[in-house]
C-alpha cells in the first residue's frame, strides 16, 4: 500500500466516518443472508448426496464410501478442535470408543431400543467430552497432546480388562443386538449392515455435523476461540474469559466424536477394543491432516480417502506404509492438506488466467 | 482530585532478585504519567505487576479506589484497566478490523472509529495484521488497550521498534488520546526525551526502586537523576 497512515484518513470527511465502518460486514460475523444462503447450500448438498446409493451401485465403492463418511465425521471432530482452538488431541477414541461401546451396552446388555440407545451414547461420550475437557484444556500444546493420549488409552485398558467381561466383552468385543421390531431410521437389525442402506443416516448426520461446525466457525463464539489460539494472553487481556470457550469447543467436538460412534457402532453392529486403541486415534488425526484441518471439509476428504487406502492396500500390508507417506507429503509439501492444496492451486491457476487475460487485452 | 490508579509499596521479586522494590504510583484521569530507567530497572516487571500479568510479592493496587491486587487479568480488562505490551501482541490470523470489532463488542466501545481514527489505522483496517507493518500493529495493539474507555491505560513501550519519526508520532497520538478520553495512561519508555515532551509526571526507576518522581520539570532538575541517569544529556 503506498498511501501512508497519515495521509488517508484526512481525506475522510468527519461525518461520513462511521459510515466507512459501518457498512462493511465483520469479517466472520453471521448475517441472516449468510446463514440463509449457507442452508440453502446444505440442504441441496443434503438431497444430492442422498442420491450416491444410485450412483455408486458397487457394493465395495458403497461400503467405502459409508465407513469414509464414518470416519470423516470422526476426523471433522479432531480437525475442529485442532483448527478453531489449536488443540491437538490424540485421545478423540476415548469419545469415539466410548460412544460406540455405550451404544453396544445399552442395546445387547440392557435391551434399551437402538434409538435410546443412540441418544445415551452421544450424550454420554459428550458429558465424558466435558469432564475430561474440565482437566485437559488448561495445559494446551505438548501436553494437552500427551494428556488426550493418556485417557485414550487408559480407557482402552479399562475395557479390557477381565473384571470387565460381562459387559464389554473385553479382547473378543461386543455384538450389537436389538429387538427385531426395533428400527433406526426405518433400518432393522438385518439391513443396517448394508452400506446402501446405512448411507443416508451417515450422510444426514455428516450434512448436519458440517452445518453446526461451519455455523459455530463463522459466529461470534468462533471468532472469539480463533483469537485465544491466536493469542490467549492478548485475549485474556482484552477482557475474555479463555477456558469456557475452549472447554466448550473441546465438548462440541466430543459431541461430534460420540455421534462418529454410535454411528459406526450400528454399522458394524460390533463393538471392539479397537475403536479405542491408539491405532484408530492416531489415523482419525492423520485423515484429519492429510485432508487439511485448515478447511471445512479437509477432515473428511482425509476420512474418504483413509478408508479408500485401507480397502485398496490392506491386502499387500502396506497400509501403514502409505499412510506414513501420505503424512510426510501432507506436513511437508502441501500447507493446509489436500484440500488446502487444490484450493491453493486453483486460486493460483485462477489469478494467473486473470493476468493472461489482461495482458492479451493490451 | 480523584486517582484512578493508585500502588502502593508494589515488590515483585524473582528468587533472590528484586526486580521491583516497593514503588508507589497515583495517577488521575487524563494525565499521562511516564515511567522510565535504563535498562533492567524493573520498568517491564512494574508494567507486569500494576497490570495483573505477574503476582506481587507485596504492595497494593487500586483501580478507582478499589482493591485489584488479587484479581485476574481478564477482571481487571472487564472493569476498567488495560495494557498494551513491549512485544506487540495482537492477533495475527485475524484482520484489524475483524479483531478490534470484536474487542470493542466485549468491552462495550462506543466510538470505535474515533480510535480507529485517532490511531490513523483505517487504510489498514481490511488488512490481516501480521502483515501490515511493525508500526501499525503496534498501534492495533494500543488501540485493543483504549477500547471500552477503561479508567487506567498501561502502555509498555509503544515507542520501541519504530523508527524516530513514528515513535514520535506514537507519543502525539497517546498524548491526544489520554487528554480526549480522560484516561488515567501510564507509559513506560526507554526513549526519555520522548516522555519528556509529552508526559504530565514522570517517574524514575533504578534498580527497581522510586529514584526520583514529579513534574517534568522537577524531574529534570533533581540531583540523583541527573547524576545516576541523565547525566551525560542534561
Amino acid at each position: 500500500m503506498s498511501t501512508t497512515a497519515e495521509q488517508v484518513p484526512s481525506e475522510v470527511p468527519a461525518a461520513d466516518r462511521s459510515a466507512l465502518l459501518a457498512p462493511a460486514p465483520v469479517q466472520s460475523g453471521l448475517d441472516r443472508r449468510t446463514v440463509l444462503r449457507g442452508l440453502g447450500i446444505a440442504v441441496v448438498i443434503l438431497i444430492v448426496g442422498l442420491f450416491v446409493p444410485d450412483v455408486i451401485s458397487d457394493e465395495t465403492n458403497m461400503g467405502i464410501a459409508t465407513d469414509g463418511v464414518v470416519l470423516g465425521i470422526l476426523a471433522l471432530s479432531i480437525g475442529f478442535l485442532a483448527h478453531r482452538s489449536g488443540l491437538i488431541s490424540l485421545g478423540h477414541t476415548a469419545f469415539y470408543g466410548a460412544s460406540a461401546y455405550g451404544l453396544a451396552i445399552a442395546t445387547t446388555q440392557w435391551d434399551w431400543s437402538p434409538m435410546q440407545a443412540i441418544v445415551f451414547a452421544v450424550l454420554g461420550g459428550t458429558v465424558l467430552g466435558l469432564v475430561i475437557g474440565a482437566f485437559v484444556v488448561r495445559t494446551p500444546g505438548v501436553s494437552f497432546l500427551v494428556l488426550t493420549l493418556a485417557i485414550g488409552q487408559a480407557l482402552h485398558q479399562l475395557v479390557v480388562q477381565d473384571s470387565v467381561r460381562g459387559t464389554t466383552g473385553a479382547y473378543d468385543g461386543l455384538a450389537v443386538t436389538w429387538g427385531a421390531d426395533d428400527k433406526v431410521a426405518g433400518l432393522g437389525q438385518s439391513e443396517i449392515g448394508n452400506a446402501a442402506s446405512f448411507w443416508p443416516l451417515a450422510w444426514v448426520s455428516l450434512v448436519v455435523v458440517l452445518v453446526i461446525l461451519w455455523l459455530v466457525g463463522r459466529s461470534r463464539f468462533g471468532r472469539v476461540l480463533e483469537a485465544i489460539r491466536e493469542n490467549e494472553e492478548r485475549a485474556r487481556f482484552s477482557g475474555f474469559n479463555t477456558y469456557v470457550p475452549r472447554l466448550i469447543a473441546f465438548t462440541l467436538s466430543s459431541a461430534i466424536a460420540s455421534l462418529a460412534g454410535a454411528l459406526f457402532a450400528l454399522k458394524a453392529s460390533f463393538v471392539s477394543p479397537d475403536t479405542l486403541s491408539f491405532v484408530t486415534a492416531g489415523d482419525s488425526l492423520i485423515a484429519a491432516i492429510v485432508g487439511g484441518f485448515a478447511t471445512l471439509v479437509g477432515p473428511l476428504v482425509g476420512g474418504v480417502l483413509y478408508i479408500y487406502a485401507q480397502s485398496e492396500l490392506s491386502d499387500s500390508g502396506n497400509l501403514q506404509l502409505f499412510t506414513g507417506i501420505a503424512l510426510v507429503v501432507a506436513v511437508v509439501f502441501l500447507r493446509g492438506g489436500v484440500v488446502g492444496f487444490v484450493t491453493d492451486t486453483g486460486r493460483k491457476v485462477r489469478a494467473r488466467v486473470a493476468t493472461t487475460r489482461k495482458g492479451a487485452g493490451r | 482530585m480523584t486517582v484512578a490508579l493508585e500502588a502502593t509499596g508494589v515488590t515483585l521479586r524473582y528468587g533472590a532478585v528484586t526486580a521491583v522494590d516497593s514503588v508507589d504510583i497515583s495517577v488521575a484521569p487524563g494525565i499521562l504519567h511516564g515511567v522510565i530507567g535504563p535498562n533492567g530497572a524493573g520498568k517491564s516487571s512494574f508494567m507486569d505487576a500494576l497490570s495483573g500479568r505477574r503476582k506481587l510479592s507485596a504492595g497494593t493496587v487500586k483501580l478507582g479506589g478499589q482493591d485489584i491486587t488479587k484479581r485476574s487479568v481478564t477482571w481487571r480488562r472487564r472493569n476498567g484497566m488495560a495494557r498494551s505490551f513491549q512485544k506487540t501482541s495482537v492477533f495475527g490470523a485475524m484482520t484489524v478490523r475483524t479483531q478490534l470489532d470484536m474487542v470493542a463488542r466485549k468491552t462495550g466501545e462506543d466510538d470505535l472509529d474515533g480510535i480507529v481514527d485517532a490511531l490513523s489505522l483505517r487504510p489498514y483496517l481490511d488488512e490481516v495484521c501480521s502483515s501490515i507493518a511493525y508500526g501499525h500493529q503496534r498501534r492495533v495493539d494500543i488501540a485493543m488497550a483504549l477500547l471500552g474507555r477503561p479508567q487506567v491505560v498501561l502502555l509498555d513501550e509503544p515507542g520501541a521498534g519504530l523508527s524516530v519519526e513514528e515513535s514520535a508520532q506514537m507519543f502525539d497520538h497517546i498524548r491526544a488520546l489520554c487528554t480526549d478520553r480522560d484516561v488515567a495512561v501510564v507509559l513506560v519508555e526507554h526513549d526519555v526525551e520522548g516522555v519528556f515532551r509529552v508526559c504530565d509526571e514522570i517517574t524514575v526507576l533504578n534498580l527497581g526502586a522510586v529514584l526520583a518522581s514529579g513534574t517534568p520539570a522537577d524531574v529534570r532538575a533533581h540531583p540523583e537523576v541527573i547524576k545516576a541517569y541523565l547525566g551525560s544529556e542534561a
